[in-house]
């Protein structure tokens, strides 16, 4: 389930970290306004607050998740607006003469954005997007307080039956350890798949 | 002449910068075929006019026509005006993230709409032009200065620009290199590509330029036939800058 979680959950947030990101930089005054807002509100509530006002408040208001769906829309925010940090800071770091040469070449905004900007910019976010996302996979744990019966929830249970903490925390501990490293051994792959000489963070 | 020789054509163009005056009512006309060279101290206008003739910069008076049609117009679309500009600018800018035959063809397929195979032969073609066919797959930082400079003159030029406009192209090299990239630009001069550059390369200036225009304090100050501007001027400013460019030549020699 926590494998679950995360393979869904990291995709969309990576998504709405790029729409963030270039809301932010290249939206109007309403648009940036919104996702500037997005950010602040997420990256000022503690996860697990998150995920409880999505699980128990937003039914008082008429709109219900299952706890799956809850815990996977919580974790899209959450890492959603902080990697949106990442790819904000990369963007504006990407040198104006890049946007220049884009405009001059008779390129729109979108094109120049899609084309030229995103791909150095993302170059240079994958490590701190990596990051997030390992902090991602470590507070899917949160996930068990709102009924997903994810690796720290199991254990939990098994805990209440069994009462061996430490055979059952500490496994828990290295399972999640485990998924992290593959995720960041994936993540040193994927810089490795898209380096190009010279481009800033992914030398 | 007729009119419909002139590539383009500029009238009382001005812009301010925070309540600076950069361009404070400049007009010229250039011919198909023409190269004109934009001689003057920093600070006199020169990357602004260009920047204003291409729409990176909107001039805040003033108006530019592109063959006949006028592009400072609400009607006009930047983004198909500079289609047909070629720009270079002094510090390359090729796209980092793109080998130099990617930088050449990536406009050709997005903005030109060309299919892949056709952009990439004709950017191949274009960078064979400035002798770096063999370094297509290589990356911007795997090139030297001048290898770049001159990828950045096939980008523009894959275009197939009406006029290209050079920005100080020379003025970030280191002095071995900027002979490479003169030479690219006599040669296109001589194909008759009607160009303006702002350079102060006065060796340059003198074989290549069918005119040179003198700007100080955001206008034109001076402008005709390269021995005459430099030889003999009648502004005192264009005076005072060519005797001493011609001293830092004269002291170079010795």
């Amino acid at each position: 389930m926590t494998v679950e979680l995360i393979i869904v959950s990291v995709p969309i947030g990576v998504a709405l970290a790029i729409i963030l990101g270039v809301a932010r930089v290249y939206g109007n005054k309403a648009v940036s306004l919104v996702a500037t807002s997005v950010v602040a509100v997420f990256r000022g509530f503690p996860a697990i607050v998150t995920l409880f006002i999505i699980f128990f408040a937003l039914p008082d208001v008429g709109v219900y998740f299952s706890p799956y769906w809850s815990a996977v829309l919580g974790f899209v925010l959450v890492t959603g607006a902080y990697q949106s940090e990442y790819v904000r800071g990369c963007i504006q770091s990407v040198q104006a003469g890049q946007s220049l040469a884009a405009q001059a070449l008779g390129m729109s905004k979108p094109q120049e954005v899609f084309h030229i900007i995103l791909p150095q910019a993302l170059r240079a976010a994958l490590p701190g997007i990596s990051n997030e996302i390992i902090y991602l996979i470590l507070y899917s744990s949160l996930a068990s307080y709102i009924g997903v019966q994810e690796i720290f929830g199991v254990a939990r249970t098994f805990n209440s039956l069994n009462f061996r903490p430490i055979e059952i925390f500490l496994t828990a501990g290295l399972v999640y350890a485990a998924i992290a490293t593959v995720c960041f051994l994936g993540f040193r792959l994927l810089e490795r798949r898209f380096r190009i000489p010279g481009l800033g963070a992914t030398r | 002449m007729t009119e419909t020789n002139v590539v383009l054509k500029v009238e009382g163009l001005q812009k301010s910068f925070a309540g600076n005056k950069i361009l404070d009512g400049v007009s010229f006309e250039i011919d198909r075929g023409q190269i004109k060279v934009i001689c003057g101290p920093s600070g006199s206008g020169k990357s602004t006019l260009l920047r204003c003739l291409n729409l990176l910069t909107m001039p805040d008076k003033g108006r530019v026509w592109l063959e006949g049609r006028e592009i400072t117009n609400e009607e006009s679309n930047a983004n198909s005006v500079r289609q047909r500009i070629g720009f270079v600018f002094q510090e390359f800018n090729l796209f980092n993230h793109l080998t130099a035959l990617k930088n050449v063809s990536i406009a050709l397929e997005i903005v030109k709409k060309m299919g892949k195979d056709e952009a990439k032969a004709l950017a191949l073609k274009e960078l064979e032009k400035v002798n770096l066919a063999n370094d297509a797959h290589k990356y911007p930082a795997e090139l030297s200065g001048g290898q770049k400079q001159r990828v950045a003159i096939a980008r523009a030029l894959a275009m197939n620009p009406v006029i290209m406009f050079y920005d100080e192209p020379t003025s970030a090299l280191d002095p071995h290199l900027i002979g490479e990239v003169l030479d690219v630009m006599k040669k296109l001069a001589q194909e008759k590509l009607t160009s303006i550059v702002v350079t102060h390369e006065i060796g340059f200036a003198r074989t290549v330029a069918d005119e040179i225009m003198f700007m100080g304090e955001g206008r034109i100050l001076e402008h005709g036939p390269p021995s005459q501007i430099i030889e003999n001027p009648k502004h005192e400013a264009v005076k005072q800058f060519f005797r001493r460019i011609n001293e830092l030549y004269r002291r170079d020699e010795q």
